[in-house]
């Protein structure tokens, strides 16, 4: 039987993401819906496992962003064995993982934000994209972008011994420590990093604050949101990535609330709509709502602008420097301006160098004592760290003999599937007016909105091709009167 | 006196003339293995790796996990590419596979990757920064159609299982003739171990 068929099936492709656009008689937006499909069965995946297997496999979630999800299963496991963990692992995983943040901010940054912001969110689809960015700014910068990428994912592959699906750490600690040699490697290519962001906040300030036309869509178009934040604090009330308490603070800087990992369930719950694969995460305490903005809404974003958001500081003293410039640029602390996300991934990117940069210059890194053997089986570990685009949790529990027994995993962007929702619904009831005719700019604009959330969906599906198609339609009189397709 | 062919496969020959630099050619397996039918890409790569054995100029990655910009880092320094990979089509019958080149991908080039530039773009941007890369005329794409691919699972679903031998044999001779080559010895594949069934 003959299987190959020989004609072209990529304009045929289906699509992973769709949006419905109603709109009433009138033509201005009546209901506005989205689909995304998730991935399912992990939970059913993982039972019947050895839980120390678990931060080895659950790097397979997402191709992005793995070792995200190997540290919040690491710190679970740790707890389902007790919870002590090697204090210098501590500080070898934070230096992992300040890398791989910054490897994957500066793709975001210059793949996916820079085009709207370089080139402008009208520009032709066809250049908006990093080889348009690299068409404006030059191919030198381009240059630095995979030499910096690179490096940051190098330092991956020094300290836990692979740049992607880590296998490194372990219950108690870490595999395998730094040897001398390979500090020595990591050194020039930190002080190389803490340079390009310096010259990525400058990029910034040369190419989107200086632009008046880019300042007033990031401060005065319809991606704001009247809804709360959330984000990992030190002690200090400073920006942690790896560890820390939840804090959650309202949009006009009131602090909410602010709980331990082990907590979260009392402190959020989720929301199911019937015309969505999703689920919707609200403030539990404050009983769901609907998806509304204002004071009292139960609805929060996690994102790298909340992360700012919820903190008093940055923890590193240039990154606190570009944390004072950026708020007061917007106006005050905290800022609602949702596609400042991308001016605070830079903002974060100087504290991932700058930590970077003071692991090298501690005395005791390269020491051997990078792992406790655990003694115990608790039963139950709670784990959050902050994943790139927003807080992740995993929650493990195991039986006596460390057997998982159970899983469930709150990730980043479905702690924004809420706000997403609302802010694709303003924006197209901002650009779909009685009279004006959709077109593929609202697929633009529409996208803006989303993109800046930088949403994780199916991420670790390597299906053709590599990206997320998708399809807007839009609905009037019982009858579909536009639909546009990216990708599908 | 020796054939090309012998010397293709790295077959010595006294006395034989230094054969042509071979095209150094990267086989991928895309996929991610604990996402059913996803990781129809690295199957397929394992059984041909076998099947094809050693080739000279060829290098094989039967597990590629990576996407974007981070391919650049894998492909660069070949001079033609071979993706196994799975595709999800409207109307597509799970089982069936499509060939085609980047020159296909092309038109995708402008759609961004939710995180991170697409295939087309990466390897786009990769040539314009003077890397060796392939063209996109010999980036060469067998891809299958699938089921599903967002529920957790090792296995693969039963249309697309049962279609895999049948698949690799088709493939197996289209690669060969891409590659222009004919290993010495086609002998019986022995089966994969539980491991990596």
């Amino acid at each position: 039987m003959t299987r190959k068929i020989s004609i072209d099936p990529i304009t045929r492709l289906e699509g992973h993401g769709k949006i419905e656009i109603f709109l009433d008689d009138a033509g201005a937006v009546e209901d506005c819906y989205m689909q995304i499909p998730e991935l399912r069965g992990f939970e059913r995946f993982v039972v019947g496992r050895p839980i120390e297997e678990l931060p080895r496999i659950v790097t397979r979630i997402c191709g992005v962003c793995p070792a995200c999800h190997h540290m919040a299963s690491a710190k679970a496991v740790d707890e389902c064995f007790g919870g002590e963990v090697a204090p210098l692992a501590v500080k070898l995983r934070r230096m992992y993982y300040n890398a791989h943040f910054m490897h994957s901010h500066i793709a975001h940054f210059y793949a996916l934000a820079a085009p709207d912001f370089v080139l402008g969110p009208d520009a032709d689809p066809a250049v908006r994209n990093v080889l348009g960015v690299v068409g404006k700014v030059g191919l030198e910068i381009g240059g630095a972008v995979i030499a910096s990428r690179g490096k940051a994912q190098e330092i991956q592959r020094i300290i836990g011994g692979r740049s992607t699906q880590d296998i490194w750490c372990i219950p108690g600690g870490v595999a395998k420590g730094l040897r001398p040699d390979e500090l020595e490697q990591i050194k020039p290519m930190a002080a190389d990093l803490y340079d390009f962001t310096q010259f990525s906040l400058q990029l910034f300030r040369d190419v989107v604050l200086a632009n008046p036309t880019y300042l007033e869509i990031i401060a005065n178009g319809p991606y704001t949101l009247d809804v709360h934040n959330m984000g990992l604090v030190d002690e200090n009330n400073a920006v942690d990535f790896y560890d820390g308490q939840v804090r959650v603070v309202d949009f006009e800087g009131a602090e909410i609330c602010r709980y331990e990992p082990r907590e979260y369930a009392d402190y959020v719950a989720e929301h199911v709509e019937p015309w969505s694969y999703l689920k919707f995460p609200y403030l539990k305490r404050r009983g769901w709502k609907g998806f509304v903005e204002g004071i009292d809404t139960p609805i929060y974003c996690a994102t790298p602008l909340s992360r700012l958001n919820v903190a008093d500081r940055m923890a590193t003293p240039k990154a606190q420097e570009g944390f004072e410039e950026m708020f007061t640029t917007l106006g005050g602390h905290p800022s609602r301006m949702l596609l400042a996300q991308h001016w605070a991934r830079l903002v974060e990117m100087v504290q991932n160098a700058e930590a970077l940069r003071m692991y090298c210059d501690d005395p005791e890194i390269t020491g051997d004592a990078y792992r406790v053997i655990p003694e115990r089986v608790t039963g139950e570990g709670v784990a959050i760290v902050e994943a790139m685009r927003g807080t992740l949790t995993h929650h493990y529990t195991c039986d006596e003999n460390a057997i998982c027994t159970s899983a469930n995993l709150i990730v980043g962007t479905t702690n924004n599937n809420a706000p997403i929702h609302m802010v694709t619904r303003k924006v197209a009831e901002s650009l779909i007016e009685p009279g004006v005719e959709p077109d593929q700019g609202i697929l633009n604009m529409i996208e803006m909105a989303f993109r800046a959330f930088d949403p994780c969906y199916s991420c670790a599906t390597h299906s053709l091709p590599g990206q997320m198609p998708l399809r807007v339609t839009v609905h009037k009189g019982g009858r579909v009167t536009h639909d546009f397709r990216r990708g599908c | 006196m020796t054939s090309g062919a012998d010397a293709e496969r790295g077959v010595h020959v006294a006395g034989a003339a230094p054969a042509a630099p071979a095209v150094k050619t990267l086989l991928l397996g895309m996929g991610n293995p604990i996402l059913g039918d996803d990781a129809v890409g690295i199957r397929v790569a394992q059984l041909l790796n076998r099947r094809l054995g050693p080739v000279r100029g060829l290098e094989v990655r039967e597990e590629c996990c990576t996407g974007g910009l981070e391919l650049l880092e894998v492909v660069e320094g070949f001079d033609r590419l071979i993706v196994l990979d799975s595709i999800k089509t409207e109307g597509g019958r799970p089982g069936h596979w499509y060939r085609f080149d980047g020159e296909a991908l092309r038109e995708t080039m402008h759609l961004n990757n939710v995180h991170d530039a697409n295939f087309a773009t990466a390897m786009e941007l990769g040539r314009q920064m003077g890397g060796h890369l392939p063209a996109a005329a010999d980036i060469h794409i067998f891809a299958v159609e699938i089921s599903e691919n967002l529920t957790f699972s090792d296995s693969l679903s039963p249309p697309v299982e049962a279609a895999v031998p049948e698949i690799v044999d088709e493939m197996y001779e289209e690669i060969v003739a891409l590659l222009g080559v004919r290993p010495a010895t086609e002998a019986t594949v022995p089966p994969l171990c539980d491991t990596c069934r």
